[in-house]
């Protein structure tokens, strides 16, 4: 679904590494049947590839994609780097602004900045772009993240999002699909 | 290993010191479900390791320098790098040691093994419920949610038509379950897998792994812990010792 933060942070990732895919938007309030063969609860985002293989969670989803497709690697290769981010994602959910370096991997973007982007990005949205005023590192770090070209290809434009957040919260099915002109 | 029946470190202790070269240090507690599975990862890999238990009930002070979060299982290597979050845990000495793998090197097995990992993930707190209720509530709800969880459980042993989680030999995902089904044979409660008969067959399996069974919980000394835990003594951590 175009406007969901954790589907989001799947088509960062493929579009990162440049991974040939197709997205199949789901209506989450009006969900197909054939939906539930492919996600017991229908949750997304869900990968399917061609030999019918199911990989869903989003986290899960990002690492499937990183280790299954050659090319830029966005987890590190150090065992210890790589267990610092997953840390990090866990501290995520509890803490925000917990970095000393540009990015949260380092001077590089990587996989931790791509999970994180999406909830950022919807704070402008949202109205709260107040809430990073006292942490300049974390405003710095959105400002560096959207001169990112992958995260630049994917931002959602504020207006189609303000129009589907109004219809959304008006249980309007027809808000998934805000935006489209046909 | 060293340190693994030593009485457990709380508030006004020294820190302990550096960690030797050649071995890794895992913070601990004898009955914690999630150190467990880094106590199972360690064995089964043959790694050299050192075991500091800590107090849970009354942490020492210098003990949030190593977790944030004050909580049990963390890996502390000779290097000084600090390790928390069990699965992260297991994750990072599966990669970082060498021998046998735990995690499969396909893509595809490996996110399967993490998605069941979500599939048991409400387990924990549902049984610490059940446990923290036992005797004193009625606790017939908490009963039904367990035998949902289970049978999520179940229909993956039969679908996938193994003996274990990850296929036809033991691997990662065994293990970081394993510790809440040692609970339930430790307190007698094997009748709650009575209509899962595969995960019943799992369970027995587990038991004749060799680093299962050379960690199994003694079950004189989890109830006694239990006991004392659920009461928020402080001595707790220590039972039996």
């Amino acid at each position: 679904m175009r406007f969901c933060p954790y589907a989001h942070r799947t088509r960062l990732v493929l579009q990162a590494k440049g991974i040939r895919h197709e997205v199949i938007n789901i209506n989450l309030r009006n969900k197909p049947e054939w939906y539930f063969t492919k996600h017991p609860f229908g949750k997304i985002p869900v990968l399917e590839n061609s030999k019918c293989q199911l990989i869903y969670e989003s986290v899960i989803a990002c690492e499937y994609l990183d280790d299954a497709y050659p090319g830029r690697k966005l987890y590190p290769c150090d065992s210890y780097e790589r267990a610092r981010q997953k840390m990090l994602l866990e501290l995520f959910y509890k803490i925000l602004g917990y970095q000393n370096t540009v990015f949260f991997g380092g001077d590089c973007i990587s996989m931790i900045d791509y999970l994180f982007w999406p909830w950022f990005e919807r704070l402008d949205v949202y109205g709260i772009a107040d809430c990073v005023n006292h942490t300049p590192a974390l405003r710095l770090w959105i400002a560096a993240m959207k001169q990112d070209p992958t995260v630049c290809a994917l931002l959602i434009d504020k207006n189609i999002f303000l129009g589907f957040l109004n219809l959304y919260f008006q249980n309007n099915p027809d808000a998934f699909d805000y935006g489209l002109s046909c | 290993m060293s340190g693994a029946s030593a009485r457990s470190l709380g508030k006004g202790s020294a820190p302990p010191g550096q960690v030797p070269e050649g071995l890794i240090r895992v913070y601990s507690m004898r009955f914690c479900p999630f150190a467990k599975r880094t106590l199972l990862v360690l064995k089964a890999k043959g790694i050299g390791h050192e075991v500091i238990n800590i107090n849970l009930k009354n942490k020492p002070e210098w003990f949030f320098k190593k977790n944030p979060f004050g909580l049990v299982p963390v890996l502390e290597n000779s290097q000084g790098q600090v390790i928390y979050e069990s699965a992260i845990t297991c994750e990072y000495l599966d990669e970082a040691y060498p021998g046998k793998k735990l995690l499969p090197h396909d893509p595809y097995e490996k996110a399967c093994q993490k998605m069941v990992f979500e599939l048991f993930s409400k387990v924990p707190p549902l049984l610490l419920s059940f446990l923290r209720r036992q005797n004193k509530e009625d606790c017939s709800g908490l009963k039904e949610e367990l035998h949902k969880e289970f049978s999520k459980l179940e229909e993956v042993l039969t679908k996938q038509k193994t003996t274990f989680f990850g296929g036809s030999s033991l691997s990662m995902i065994d293990y970081l379950i394993w510790p809440w089904f040692e609970w339930l044979v430790a307190l007698e409660l094997n009748e709650y897998v009575n209509h899962t008969p595969n995960l019943k067959l799992w369970m027995a399996a587990m038991m004749k792994d060799p680093a299962v069974s050379s960690l199994f919980i003694d079950p004189k000394a989890f109830r006694g812990f239990l006991d004392l835990y659920l009461q928020n003594n402080l001595e707790a951590c220590d039972y039996g010792l």
